[in-house]
């Protein structure tokens, strides 16, 4: 089924780009050379298909462009699904890239005193104030969550907070910071992600694409 | 004292209708159940509010969460500002139309209010108009109610079309019996999400990544779901759609199918083959429907279109060829353009430019001595 429809596909800016791009070119997809060039300033560009762009956007806005049709195709993180928790989205394909965790850490002298069946409210610096207010609810903890959009490590020597939530990998940051990673509220891997109606009105082109990510995932676990 | 510009302000999810969209909207739903009534489907129409126990009762109980609610200070019981129609529907066919010959064939449209909008669709006020096929459990009834459904829209010039079929009971029936029920295992369900539906699944785990695996054009889900065993009660329910599928084939091959076998949000009444209508290159679902039981326990189907979004799909209304008549024109002049389809603006003082007065009022012509004349 020939389709003229322009396809977009949002792509997440810094650490994950550098691991999605051997598997975007493996299903067959080549952006322009201008893709590859740290000063550039374009933020959409054309690929190797005359009707598919890419974009790049932060990984929290892959997940908006896509659940509101904006791009039909995207990469990102759990973590971002699951603190926005989009209907339209669906996560068909875990590339199993991007492997982190997202986890609740406090400073290292307070987790050895703390005993959290005690709390009935706490106050936490996050990127992720849904899923943290969650979590903490259904163990019946008012979670307050403050707001933060980088550098999280530095809120509880500030004194902004004692208790951050956020994603961790090596653990290093946290413990240059004097933090300890006391509890694991998801392990997070990028997803292949499809916005649903596009998904529905286009169902050869898009399933012909996921399926294409899922052998380059394929070939890539097999090297 | 309020300033004009607060007073503009409404509140969330709700907005004004100006031209030409207000009569865009009212003529489109004519031309809809215009054409739900020459299929057999007779227009009912319930009221706006009623008591909450009958409103949210057997279909509507779903609508729960969404329903506005206030006190009634006449009989002091507690009333339900509808959020659904189709309850409402459900309702009337059980028990005032409950003596009418079945098939019971009903259409309706008209405005609901939600309490809360979603980020993708904040309208909390947007108008409702479908059909509800009452008292046969037949494949044939299901496949009717779609085609109808999306005739009626490409009547309307809506492009591309499109159906995806899903079976809300199927993965319910399979939690069961597989006694895997969980929370995050039917979010990331409805996500699709392979992974976690993978580590959650536990003894389903396969069969239910098959099923997320099976979503796609009809005929190769259908393929997809014969292969898979399913429990007896599971694969009557796979029988039907496939039942279904051929049935629609046969009616409207050129429509698109899809099929969803974990689809299940937004579909908790229904209690057989369900459907979402979509239209290309619009975020938005148009419609939806699919097989209920009513509060009498009468097998019924039904569909209903979100006009909102079907408005958005529609193609711009055709602007209207509007003459301005000025001042003491006799008017059986006036009346004879009338007649041949011209909307006419009346002057209300004389002026001494008719061109700059009939372009100010949006007209195309003025009305000089008995003919028209370009204002161009």
């Amino acid at each position: 089924m020939p389709s003229v429809d322009k396809l977009v596909i949002a792509l997440p800016k810094g650490r994950i780009l550098d691991e999605a791009m051997p598997l975007v070119r493996g299903a067959g997809i080549e952006p322009e050379a201008e893709f590859d060039n740290p000063k550039t300033r374009l933020l959409r560009f054309a690929t190797n298909h005359p009707h598919i762009d890419i974009i790049r956007v932060r990984s929290f806005d892959v997940a908006t462009f896509v659940a509101f049709g904006a791009a039909h195709l995207g990469i990102c993180g759990n973590d971002v699904l699951m603190e926005f928790d989009y209907p339209e989205l669906y996560a068909p394909l875990d590339l199993g890239i991007g492997k982190c965790r997202l986890s609740v850490a406090e400073p290292a002298d307070l987790a050895e005193s703390d005993d959290p069946r005690r709390w009935s409210h706490v106050r936490i610096a996050t990127k992720y104030p849904e899923v943290t207010r969650r979590h903490f609810a259904a163990r019946g903890v008012q979670a307050e969550c403050v707001k933060l959009n980088g550098a999280m490590e530095l809120a509880p020597s500030l004194g902004l907070c004692s208790r951050i939530v956020d994603l961790v990998s090596t653990g290093s940051t946290l413990k240059a910071n004097g933090l300890k990673e006391v509890e694991v509220l998801a392990e997070v891997t990028s997803r292949l992600i499809v916005n649903r109606a596009a998904l529905k009105t286009r169902p050869d082109e898009l399933t012909g694409w996921i399926s294409s990510f899922r052998t380059a995932c394929e070939a890539r676990r097999a090297a | 004292m309020t300033d004009a510009p607060i007073r503009a302000l409404l509140p969330a999810g709700l907005r004004d209708i100006l031209p030409p969209d207000a009569d865009h909207e009212a003529g489109v739903v004519g031309q809809l159940m215009a054409h739900f009534a020459s299929q057999g489907y007779e227009r009912v129409k319930p009221p706006l509010i009623e008591f909450e126990d009958t409103l949210l009762d057997g279909a509507g109980a779903a609508t729960s969460g969404q329903t506005f609610r206030v006190m009634d200070p006449v009989s002091q019981r507690m009333m339900g500002l509808r959020a659904d129609i189709t309850p409402q529907v459900a309702r009337l066919a059980a028990t005032r139309l409950g003596g009418a010959p079945r098939p019971l064939r009903l259409s309706y449209s008209g405005q609901v209010l939600r309490v809360k909008g979603s980020q993708l669709r904040p309208e909390r006020q947007f108008g409702q108009a479908g059909i509800e096929l009452i008292g046969s459990a037949t494949a044939d009834a299901d496949a009717e109610v779609v085609i109808l459904a999306a005739e009626s829209l490409h009547e309307l010039g809506v492009p591309g079309v499109s159906v995806d079929l899903s079976l809300p009971t199927l993965v319910p029936a399979l939690l069961t019996a597989f006694a895997v029920d969980d929370e995050r295992l039917r979010a990331a369900l409805d996500h699709k999400d392979v992974a976690v539906v993978a580590a959650l699944g536990g003894a389903a785990a396969s069969v239910l990544t098959a099923l997320v695996g099976a979503a796609g054009p009809a005929d190769r889900a259908l393929t997809a779901l014969d292969a898979l065993d399913l429990p007896p009660q599971a694969a009557a329910e796979r029988d039907r759609l496939a039942t279904v599928v051929a049935l629609i084939r046969a009616e409207a091959p050129d429509l698109v199918l899809t099929v969803d076998p974990v689809e299940n949000r937004g579909f908790e009444y229904h209690a057989g083959v369900a459907f979402t209508l979509f239209t290309k290159g619009q975020g938005n679902e148009v419609g939806r429907g699919g097989r209920y039981l009513t509060s009498a326990g009468e097998p019924a189907t039904g569909a209903t279109l979100f006009m909102d979004t079907v408005l958005a799909a529609v193609p711009a209304a055709k602007p209207v060829r509007r003459c301005y008549v000025p001042m003491a024109t006799p008017r059986a002049w006036s009346q004879a353009l009338r007649t041949q389809g011209w909307v006419t603006v009346a002057g209300l003082e004389t002026v001494a430019d008719v061109v700059a007065e009939a372009k100010r009022l949006g007209c195309s012509h003025f009305l000089a001595a008995g003919s028209l004349v370009n204002v161009d």
